[in-house]
């Protein structure tokens, strides 16, 4: 399989710049927040610490989130509720553990897919890399 | 403010403690504010964010979660996992304009009566003290749209 753009960038930054296998590297990421439930499975099993979980919640996760879900039945409890739109993240207290964003840092992303293969409700695409050479 | 009539209050108590006390309380006939109900819990480790969105948003005025001195849950560490929660429902209230003082946290241990019918006298004050509590159907709330945050539009499922 030819290196892609992105796997190149990826192996100008590992050390040695060398690569054994090119396959499975290189995906583009794509994350749907709204449908993240927060379990973290895509942050634990991140190899190079691109996923992470946050300290802050992004309240619009719970208002985008599907309807009958968990994040959706607490978000349509804060719609009924809400004065105005959410002013952005709040801070999460230590031992609220589900309800967190998950920062993904594109920078130190292998584009490994490990991520979306452990991820339980299909919230991260790892699109198939695009050869452009 | 809103008349003790029309005011609600839910209160989730341990059965380890907060009950226990609100049941000394009851049997020593010290009268309890008529606008608070009583639900119990095994734990407060038990209370969910859920439950008490839930609660403010189908009817409730105020939410309080008794529970046990810190340090002594029954369940070792319940009552630390009620404050975080508490803790987080209100800064989730306050994102979106609401008193975060309708969700409060009171600990108590169950040779307490008089803290727990002056915690439940505490927040009866506290809520009676702010304007009522505005809600919007359901239907219409599930039909409301919200301005669309970054993360929003970045994840826009089946638009690639």
């Amino acid at each position: 399989m030819p290196l892609t753009d992105r796997g190149r960038r990826i192996l100008e930054r590992v050390p040695g710049g060398v690569l054994h296998s090119t396959t499975g590297v290189g995906c583009e990421i794509v994350r749907h927040e709204e449908l993240c439930v927060g379990c973290g499975k895509c942050a634990t099993n991140c190899p190079s610490g691109a996923s992470r979980r946050s300290e802050t919640f992004d309240v619009n996760q719970l208002l985008d989130a599907p309807v009958g879900s968990r994040r959706g039945q607490l978000g349509g409890a804060l719609r009924r509720l809400m004065k105005h739109a959410p002013d952005g993240a709040v801070e999460v207290p230590e031992r609220v553990t589900v309800y967190r964003t998950i920062a993904y840092d594109d920078d130190k992303c292998l584009g490994c897919g490990t991520c979306a293969r452990n991820c339980p409700v299909e919230a991260i695409d790892a699109l198939p890399p695009k050869a452009t050479s | 403010m809103t008349s003790a009539a029309d005011r609600k209050i839910v209160a989730f108590c341990c059965r380890e403690c907060a009950y226990a006390a609100a049941d000394a309380s009851a049997n020593a006939r010290t009268p309890l504010p008529p606008t608070v109900r009583l639900v119990l819990l095994p734990c407060t480790g038990r209370v969910s964010p859920l439950h008490l969105l839930s609660a403010l948003a189908e009817g409730a005025d105020g939410v309080m979660v008794a529970g046990c001195l810190l340090g002594q849950c029954h369940y070792r560490e319940g009552n630390f996992n009620a404050v975080d929660r508490v803790a987080f429902v209100q800064r989730l209230l306050k994102s979106v304009g609401v008193e975060p003082e309708r969700c409060q946290m009171f600990t108590m241990s169950a040779g307490e009566p008089p803290k727990f019918v002056a915690a439940v006298r505490e927040m009866d004050r506290a809520v009676g003290a702010l304007p009522p509590l505005e809600r919007s159907p359901r239907a219409a709330a599930q039909a409301m749209t919200v301005p669309a945050s970054p993360a929003q539009t970045v994840g826009a499922r089946g638009a690639a």
